[in-house]
């Protein structure tokens, strides 16, 4: 297994590398920091420019491949990313929104996935019947309502909440109150500012596993082997809980482990609307501000992620279906 | 079954008074035989569907003694499994379940899901069809096997446990029980996988076993290894056996009583010997007459019935068989008969108003109005010379076996095909025989294929893949050979109507729309099917008749040679009987020649002229169909022989059967001398030294000699079309590998 797993994961550096590699060449031949430079006012001469680029390794006049060469060794030899044409270095930058996305989402995503899978198997236990209709018909309403619209609906749910208390409970945007005083009053301020964003992703995000999570069990409540439980003796529901939920879980684990890397990297809706600035807005942002390094280290951190993912998702198949462990 | 007169529910009012006096007394369990370990009374199943209460099963009644056997038969969609899903209750909840189940005194219908586990998987054991997909695939067989002795002996201790699953396995025969334990379902094949559900559903020791079609889904060779099994669960547990099947072959030589269902009724109970030998009912004589036998050369017709059983969604008023019986009076139309005792048997009951006048020497033949044997201009003719439509020479495909990702490894070779020559002359059937995985249908492939890069020569109506062989001479080939494929169903695109299907071939070969036209009504007279159902879409048809698309689709551009593959295996056999004699019709009509591909050796001996027994991608056995099968040269054709239970209940009982162990091997572990070593009877019981011979060399396939007082009487005399490639031919068989049931056990009740 281990042998199998170090495999994989030479093959996704190799991949890791190639896109990131890719990805740079697209960047640098697109992006062009020195055209918004122009725009400032006084309005800088091209030297100037040029100049000011020069000191933070953007030299505009080197070509694609030798400024590959260049920001590949910064990267190989001193794990340098690079800086951004204001001067900021990724690295330090890249740190903080790693960590703040992580925070916004983590939380989420375990709560997601607990509340979607448990309400799928509950709702397709108990098919057709008047809960499994409100809560599959919610969980669509999940998928086609758009994700900022739902994230201000909660917000606004949140401030009526704090109109009718009189009183600020929660916190609608923002990460922390700064300048709290360290213990108690600090995690209170905390979980103020956590519950709404937390609360709003969790409840536009179960309904996709609810809704895999009850078709996959469906498909195997009636299913042979179900039907052998039960002449063993097994009641209904005993039959289904041993052995059809196990069965059911085998591509619902799958699809968990791809849909993270999705999360973590994508979520550039609630970071904008939550004011979290983390790695999605970074990723846009990078984007308009011709920001071919941190375009690109956006870029790595997702194929990062989605290889851990793509590991984590074997290794969870792995986990609950002998059929494919590797001898 | 019991000593009453046992009724069904639609009686006719004369005896409905009386009937309903039994009814009642047979409720409270008081006109059951004593000692019955299960009585069913007036079962009935009724489904809500979309169309409306759809009555499954109508009243069945039945008493099974301990330690016997009962054999519930019928076509599909008689309600057979039905009725042991009802017994079972493991029916869905919406299923509406009336009349009365007893299991030694105790009713069973009515009982809570919760109730019903105290017997389920104790006293009331299932074991199903599909064993590929009866087992869960994420527990070890272990797992499985001890939670069924968990589920009902809570207190036993864990090693207790696990000694009687290694017990278990053993009894079933798995080799290396305890290792096997801890193996998942999908490292153990079809036939292993039944082993085990048979072992889970002996493991409490049931009084009652239910098998649900156990072998449909296996191999010939496996299948008699199964019902070994079967028999060995029921000899050790000294359970009532309940056998459910539509192969009258596979119950013959195992049931006391059977019980005939049709249409979700009875039709036809009694002992087996009065169910086989004195039918009373058209239904079941019809069901007899429909298998073709493996052990009879007599060339005759099968009889087909014709139409399909009734939609239950609607109470039948007469006869439910009345349609599609070719006695029916106007009389068979007015109230549904009820079971009636018939002379001879005393158990024997049947349902039809025209029971008496069916015994003795009635002809099923004459009844169901059995075709003439059709003559084939080419029967006439000595095969020598008649032209070959197609040749393979020394035909191989091997598949690499690679490990590794990035750098293929070649870690051995699969040998699929090896070596096959052989040829088929106009206006005969030439079958393939042998266990899945032998390379059959590899061998159509490689016909179907015909490129130049193959290994080994394919030459079809004269054409050879290594001469040329570019899209116009795949055109000229595919029109001398089309196929008819195993599944009608998938086989048809669902969107196109019949006349686009028939229309496609002809199309491409370049006929213009009053031709196609024309062509496709012709098509459709000659296949049997009405021409003005040309614009109805295949779901419209039932089975059978998307077979006769299927047939007609191939004959479209008048190939000389119909390579079928597995043409009836998905077939019921009344319905399978009306297509092999429109095969058999079609090959002597239009002088078509045939390359068939079945497992089935009833059906191949009834319709092939020439037979070849594959074995690992080799040719074991090949001659004239009779010569082959009445005397069978290579131990591998005897077993394969032997593996066919015959529908006579007399034969079956007394023959001895060479059950041969274990699957089919890898063809990775083909052995360098003869391939079928490692599971021949014959190299079993030979001595070391014989033995080496069969391991070292490999045995060609080679003409029989014909004896030298043969020679000396006739010595001009050809030699008999039959080659074999067996060093040992008249070695004497390994003891444990024949079986024969003692005849007492099978005392007829």
């Amino acid at each position: 297994m281990l042998k199998y797993l170090a495999k994989r994961g030479i093959t996704y550096v190799v991949m890791i590398f190639l896109t990131t590699s890719a990805g740079y060449f697209l960047a640098v031949s697109s992006l062009k920091p020195a055209l918004l430079e122009q725009e400032r006012i006084p309005r800088p001469t091209p030297e100037q420019v040029a100049n000011s680029m020069r000191l933070k390794g953007l030299d505009p006049d080197l070509n694609a491949w030798e400024r590959y060469v260049q920001w590949l060794t910064g990267v190989v030899t001193r794990w340098d990313w690079g800086r951004s044409p204001n001067g900021a270095f990724i690295n330090a930058e890249f740190g903080d929104r790693v960590w703040i996305s992580t925070r916004l989402f983590l939380a989420s995503i375990i709560l997601t996935l607990i509340i979607g899978v448990a309400l799928g198997v509950y709702s397709a236990a108990r098919q057709y019947k008047f809960q499994d209709r409100v809560i599959t018909s919610y969980s669509y309403l999940a998928y086609i309502v758009p994700a900022p619209i739902a994230y201000f609906l909660v917000q606004l749910g949140a401030i009526n909440i704090n109109e009718t208390v009189g009183n600020r409970i929660f916190f609608v945007t923002g990460i922390s109150t700064p300048g709290m005083e360290a213990g108690w009053p600090q995690i209170v301020d905390m979980a103020a500012h956590y519950a709404v964003p937390t609360v709003a992703i969790t409840l536009v995000g179960w309904g996709a596993y609810q809704i895999a999570q009850r078709q996959y069990l469906l498909d195997n409540v009636n299913a042979d082997f179900v039907r052998t439980a039960r002449a063993k003796g097994l009641t209904r529901n005993q039959a289904i809980a041993r052995h059809a939920l196990r069965v059911s879980f085998i591509p619902v684990a799958q699809s968990i482990a791809f849909t993270i890397p999705a999360i973590f990297a994508g979520g550039f809706f609630a970071e904008k609307i939550f004011a979290w600035p983390g790695v999605g807005s970074w990723s846009i942002d990078a984007i308009s501000l011709q920001d071919v390094n941190a375009a690109t280290a956006t870029l790595a951190y997702g194929s990062v992620i989605f290889a851990l993912g793509a590991i984590l998702a074997d290794f969870a198949t792995t986990l609950v279906d002998p059929r494919v462990r590797v001898q | 079954m019991s000593s009453e007169t046992t009724t069904g529910s639609g009686t006719t009012a004369s005896v409905n008074s009386t009937a309903d006096a039994v009814e009642r007394l047979h409720i409270a369990g008081l006109h059951a035989p004593t000692g019955a370990v299960l009585s069913v009374r007036d079962l009935n199943v009724r489904f809500n569907s979309e169309n409306g209460v759809v009555h499954a099963v109508r009243g069945v009644d039945f008493d099974l003694l301990p330690g016997k056997t009962l054999g519930i038969v019928g076509e599909s969609g008689s309600g057979k499994s039905v009725t042991s899903l009802a017994i079972m209750g493991l029916l869905p909840e919406t299923a509406e379940v009336t009349g009365s189940v007893r299991l030694k005194g105790r009713e069973l219908l009515g009982l809570s899901d919760k109730a019903m586990c105290e017997y389920r998987g104790n006293e009331l054991a299932m074991v199903f069809q599909d064993p590929l997909s009866s087992l869960t695939p994420v527990y070890t067989v272990g797992t499985q096997i001890i939670e069924a002795l968990t589920i009902h002996n809570p207190t036993m201790s864990k090693q207790a446990k696990e000694a009687r699953a290694v017990e278990l396995l053993a009894m079933v025969g798995i080799p290396s029980p305890k290792d096997r334990l801890k193996a998942f379902p999908h490292e153990f094949s079809g036939g292993m996988r039944q082993r085990v559900m048979i072992a889970i559903a002996i493991a409490n020791n049931p009084r009652v076993l239910i098998a649900d079609e156990p072998t449909t889904a296996l191999d010939v060779t496996i299948q008699a290894q199964v019902l070994e099994v079967l028999h060995t669960a029921q000899e050790e547990t000294g359970a009532a056996v309940v056998m459910i099947t539509h192969d009258l072959g596979v119950v013959a030589g195992m049931a006391d009583d059977i019980m005939v269902m049709y249409a979700g009724k009875p039709v036809e109970t009694g002992a087996v010997d009065d169910i086989y030998y004195n039918p009373r009912m058209p239904y079941t004589m019809g069901l007899l007459g429909a298998v073709p036998r493996v052990d009879i050369s007599e060339k005759s017709s099968l009889v087909p019935i014709d139409g399909i059983p009734p939609n239950l969604l609607h109470t039948p008023t007469g006869c439910s068989f009345a349609p599609r019986c070719p006695l029916a009076t106007d009389a068979c139309l007015d109230g549904e008969p009820a079971l009636a005792p018939v002379s001879g048997g005393a158990l024997h009951h049947a349902a039809c108003i025209k029971s008496a006048a069916l015994g003795g020497d009635v002809d099923v033949h004459d009844i169901f109005a059995a075709p003439p044997v059709p003559e084939s201009r080419f029967d006439a003719i000595p095969r020598e010379d008649r032209a070959t439509v197609l040749q393979l020479k020394d035909v191989r495909k091997h598949f690499p076996l690679t490990k590794g990702a990035l750098m293929k490894r070649r870690i051995g070779t699969v040998k699929a095909v090896d070596g096959l020559s052989f040829d088929v002359r106009e206006g005969e059937c030439f079958s393939i025989v042998g266990e899945s995985g032998s390379g059959k249908t590899t061998t159509l492939l490689e016909i179907m294929e015909f490129h130049k890069d193959q290994d080994g020569e394919v030459v079809i109506g004269g054409i050879s893949n290594k001469q040329a062989a570019d899209t116009k001479t795949k055109n000229a080939m595919r029109r001398e050979l089309q196929m008819v494929f195993q599944d009608p169903t998938g086989a048809l695109d669902p969107r196109f109507t019949v006349y686009e299907v028939l229309a496609e071939p002809l199309q491409n070969a370049g006929l213009d729309r009053q031709a196609i036209r024309k062509r496709i009504m012709e098509l459709m007279r000659l296949v049997g099917l009405q021409p003005d159902h040309v614009n109805r879409f295949p779901n419209q048809f039932s089975g059978g008749q998307r077979q006769r698309i299927g047939i007609a689709r191939a004959l479209a551009v008048n190939p000389k040679l119909v390579v079928l593959d597995e043409p009836v295996s998905a077939l019921d056999v009344s319905v399978q009987a009306g297509v092999i004699n429109l095969l058999d019709k079609l090959r002597a009509e239009l002088g078509l020649s045939y390359l068939l591909v079945a497992h089935d050796l009833s059906v191949v001996r009834h319709i092939s002229n020439r037979v070849a027994v594959m074995y690992l991608g080799k040719i074991v056995e090949m001659g004239e169909v009779d010569r082959v099968f009445d005397n069978p040269r290579h131990p591998y054709t005897r077993a394969l022989l032997s593996a066919i239970p015959v529908p006579d209940p007399h034969v079956e009982r007394t023959r001895e059967r060479i059950i041969l162990k274990g699957d089919l091997p890898s063809p990775l572990d083909a052995p360098k001398g003869c391939n079928f070593a490692t599971r021949c009877p014959v190299f079993a019981a030979l001595p070391a030294a014989k033995q080496e011979k069969c391991l070292t060399l490999e045995p060609p396939l080679e003409a029989v000699a014909p004896s030298s007082a043969a020679q000396a009487l006739e010595p001009a005399a050809p030699a008999p079309d039959q080659r074999f490639a067996c060093f040992f031919p008249d070695g004497e068989l390994d003891e444990d590998m024949l079986v024969t049931h003692d005849q007492a056990e099978h005392h007829a009740p």
